[in-house]
């Protein structure tokens, strides 16, 4: 199966409650339980910038960030702008990268009132990312006040560990950083990120650590290629040859039998000849 | 689009001369404050002085969020300022700075 990439920090992310359940298929990356490029169902801790710079393909109203594609989100910051309407709450979420606008539809009057934010408070919104007229902004369904400040810097080291993660997960090399960026390791240092002097390594998988684990990234290179957007579009599929061009690094032969073993999974299937194939999840 | 032209980076002490003029935010452990001025700790043990809005007159917690202008090394000038309470892990806040402003800047500035 694919090497676990990560070092078991999966778990961390895994957390949040909203990610499918990782079953030993799905462990792929610091994602944890995710394939990237495929359906996300999990929730993604975002900026207001990460949002300002997520693409939208003309061809669907999804947005994508890091690669994933974005549906539950989740932001910290703090409330400007309240405007309380009959039928909704909405503001300004500033969250030291920029602002965006969060609106909550109201489902009783009096509920609303009990929990709507307060202008200069900081809270925590659970929403879906839309856009209207051009303007990206944020429908809640949660916006919680936030009471334990901890919670902010928590915030922000999440959107920094699924961010890299995402990027690995591409086996993107953009953003690894070249030097340790943090001085010193306190108490409640970020231990995963911190403390290794080769810290960002632990991202990938451990290639040595595991038997034939050449053979695993290949699967998982692969894999991701069929997992593309681009590659889910196209009616038959990918040749044999498209995707050995794109392994750079890796023989045909590989290629083939990384796609044999994806058929045995299930991860993709033959379409018009033993030559093309496609991902199961388009 | 989300409006991203004015964010106002988290930052300690050390990074504040890279921020001079522009509006930053911190979260200081208060020693002192008087009526204009706010005597406190940055997340990286450095002291810095905050010159407090005219119009504030909260009653300041042990750890305050400032928001404000970078007026020199180690001067804010403040616009809004957050009771934080009296339990936050600054160790945690300043390495979430360095990690902002150092090799994750695309996620944030």
């Amino acid at each position: 199966m694919y090497s676990g990439a990560g070092g078991g920090d999966g778990s961390m992310f895994a957390g949040g409650g909203f990610m499918p359940s990782q079953s030993q298929a799905n462990d792929f990356g610091g994602g944890g339980g995710r394939r990237s490029g495929s359906q996300n169902s999990g929730l993604l801790p975002l900026t207001a910038k990460m949002i300002s710079q997520a693409i939208q393909k003309p061809s669907d109203e999804n947005f994508y960030v890091d690669g994933v594609d974005v549906n539950n989100v989740t932001l910290v910051g703090m409330v400007h702008d309240k405007e309380e309407r009959a039928t909704d709450v909405s503001f300004q979420l500033d969250d030291t990268t920029g602002q965006i606008e969060v609106k909550r539809w109201s489902v009783l009057l009096t509920l609303l009132a009990h929990h709507s934010p307060w202008n200069f408070t900081y809270v925590r919104v659970h929403g879906h990312l839309r856009s209207f007229q051009g303007k990206r902004n944020i429908v809640a369904f949660s916006v919680r006040p936030i009471t334990d400040f901890n919670e902010l810097t928590f915030h922000f080291l999440e959107v920094i560990y699924v961010h890299l993660s995402n990027i690995r997960a591409q086996g993107g090399t953009a953003a690894a950083p070249t030097h340790a960026a943090t001085a010193g390791v306190g108490p409640h240092g970020i231990a995963t990120i911190a403390t290794n002097p080769s810290h960002y390594n632990q991202y990938l998988p451990p290639a040595s650590a595991m038997v034939g684990g050449n053979v695993d990234e290949c699967q998982k290179r692969v894999h991701m290629i069929f997992e593309e957007p681009e590659s889910l579009l196209i009616e038959q599929g990918l040749h044999i040859d498209q995707v050995a061009q794109r392994m750079v690094g890796y023989s045909r032969q590989q290629v083939k039998e990384a796609i044999e073993f994806l058929v045995n999974e299930g991860f993709v299937y033959s379409t018009i000849d033993d030559d093309h194939y496609k991902s199961t999840n388009a | 689009m989300t409006d991203t032209c004015n964010p106002r980076p988290m930052v300690n002490a050390g990074l504040l001369k890279k921020y001079l003029g522009r509006r930053v935010t911190t979260v200081v452990k208060v020693f002192r404050s008087d009526g204009a001025d706010l005597v406190g700790q940055a997340p990286d043990g450095i002291s810095i002085t905050v010159r407090k809005a005219a119009s504030s007159s909260i009653t300041l917690s042990h750890f305050v969020e400032v928001v404000g202008v970078v007026e020199g090394e180690s001067a804010l000038r403040a616009e809004i300022c957050t009771n934080f309470g009296d339990a936050f892990d600054m160790v945690t806040y300043n390495q979430l700075c360095q990690l902002a402003n150092c090799d994750n800047r695309d996620c944030f500035v």
